[in-house]
């Protein structure tokens, strides 16, 4: 598929995702993914303000332990920190050992194979909700059209969580923030009891959540939450296979 | 109805990466970090006098400049109990959600953030009762908040008072924020922590992260507890033996602490040899 048809099918997707009763974590998975294959980076993920404006992760390409790490980091510094402080783009950003900008995340990053970083703010009536990360292994410019696409799908991420988008106030921005915030410490909560009960790593847990949410027309959150208080054991989730390449 | 919707996605700022820069403050929210500081700062304050928790409602109302806080809590069996309220006001509507069964606290204890901001004025049909009753009692304007962490429930906090109007974005936000240092408080205390340094733990405790959810997850079906009280339990560990959350948590979810359910013991692979 040419990037044009891949950006198509991409949104098309998300706007069959936006109907009614749709949980964000999912969407902002399926936006990662995308983001990933119609922006040739290596990872993407989403990252949220808390009420003290301290970022913190909410989905991502990729749940392996290491990439969450990378966020996790930015609730003190790195490329996302800058770009919602400052409400603007960080692109082509090449991370080297030399460079000090950000001595906590760049040797991380740099560890996992990283090399340049991108970070698209989320914005909305002059406020920065949170910023889009994008992770490419190899160094090389995002071109123009390249960081349109990025800002367009950071700009469908903001979308994506104001869930009720008749009435957006703050005071409804900051319920929903709240909510997209709380959904992810219950899915951690409940990759927890399933890596403990199934003997599966972390990114399997995730993924297995995500496929029986997805084989039951359930949402993730709301599944993750009957995990969470027992109502459905672990055990019981249907099997997730790694997609074998074609 | 989803169709009609396409007009408000308009609001999304259509200046791009080259856009000039906003002055920072306005419309960042980063700036609220002082906040959580003068929450501390009004907790060192009503502590002198209340050392174990309960000055967390005075603190509430008067971080928040409104006129009464309630802090309940969740019970097993979904009842809820008072933990402070910050005046008599407060005390008499958390009386008035007991007896009726209906109102915010209960709201926010089991669901998500509810506002009424004018109780006599409200034309939706929820807690019919209460909204008289609670006007009665002089109070308003009335806010729920759930004090959560992900599925865990520890209560509500509401906050009140006595002229309608809804909240400022920054009194949202700082409601927020009030309602996640309660719940880190409800934890600390619940974990035995020592109350009357509640303050210093607070500040002292590096923030939940990831792995902290993960391990009191982990950590539920090592000891066939609830999620709730695998973390409080993590908690306790953590202060029992020195240590931070995140750091026992690190320690949990690699799999080199666990705790051993036939022995009721923690076993520490590392200090053993291990691997």
């Amino acid at each position: 598929m040419n990037r044009e048809s891949l950006l198509i099918a991409t949104l098309v997707e998300l706007a069959d995702n936006l109907v009614d009763d749709y949980d964000v974590i999912d969407v902002l998975t399926v936006l990662s993914l995308r983001c990933v294959e119609a922006i040739d980076v290596d990872a993407a993920g989403v990252m949220l303000a808390s009420p003290v404006g301290e970022l913190q992760f909410v989905a991502s390409s990729s749940e392996s332990m290491t990439v969450l790490e990378l966020f996790q980091i930015q609730a003190n510094e790195g490329p996302c920190v800058d770009c919602y402080r400052d409400g603007l783009a960080i692109t082509n950003q090449s991370l080297s050992e030399s460079d000090g900008r950000w001595p906590q995340f760049t040797p991380l990053a740099l560890a996992q194979g990283f090399r340049a970083v991108h970070s698209l703010p989320m914005r909305l009536r002059g406020r920065t909700i949170g910023a889009l990360n994008l992770f490419r292994t190899h160094q090389g410019a995002l071109s123009d059209d390249d960081v349109i696409v990025a800002q367009g799908l950071a700009d469908v991420a903001t979308i994506a969580i104001l869930q009720h988008r008749s009435s957006i106030d703050a005071n409804t921005l900051n319920a929903q923030l709240s909510n997209a915030l709380n959904s992810r410490v219950i899915i951690e909560q409940a990759k927890g009891m399933i890596c403990q009960s199934t003997g599966c790593d972390m990114n399997d847990a995730f993924n297995r959540l995500r496929a029986h949410a997805r084989n039951h027309n359930e949402g993730l959150t709301y599944l993750a939450t009957r995990v969470v208080g027992k109502v459905i054991l672990p055990n019981d989730l249907d099997d997730w296979a790694a997609p074998t390449p074609a | 109805m989803r169709q009609s919707s396409a007009s408000n996605v308009l609001p999304i700022d259509t200046p791009r990466h080259s856009d000039p820069r906003t002055p920072r403050g306005e419309g960042c929210v980063n700036v609220n970090a002082h906040r959580l500081l003068d929450i501390f700062s009004l907790m060192e304050r009503f502590d002198r006098d209340s050392p174990d928790g309960f000055a967390l409602c005075s603190v509430a109302a008067e971080f928040m400049a409104l006129d009464g806080a309630i802090i309940a809590l969740t019970n097993k069996g979904d009842a809820l109990t008072s933990l402070c309220t910050s005046n008599v006001a407060a005390g008499a509507l958390m009386d008035l959600e007991n007896t009726l069964g209906e109102g915010p606290t209960m709201d926010a204890s089991r669901g998500d953030a509810i506002e009424d901001f004018d109780l006599l004025r409200t034309t939706t049909t929820n807690w019919s009762t209460y909204r008289p009753e609670a006007a009665a009692l002089g109070a308003r304007a009335v806010f729920g908040y759930p004090v959560r962490l992900g599925a865990i429930r520890f209560g509500a906090l509401t906050l009140f008072r006595y002229v309608p109007g809804p909240l400022s974005a920054n009194q949202s936000l700082d409601a927020y924020l009030m309602a996640s240092v309660i719940g880190r408080a409800i934890l600390t205390i619940q974990a035995g922590g020592s109350p009357n340094r509640l303050v210093g733990e607070l500040s002292s405790e590096s923030p939940l992260n990831f792995r902290v959810h993960q391990a009191a997850g982990m950590l539920a079906v090592q000891a066939s507890m609830s999620v709730k009280d695998a973390l409080v339990f993590l908690q306790a560990h953590a202060f029992g033996t020195g240590c931070q959350l995140t750091d026992l948590a690190q320690r949990v979810v690699s799999r080199s602490t666990c705790f051993a359910p036939e022995t009721q013991e923690w076993v520490d692979q590392s200090a053993e040899g291990g691997k």
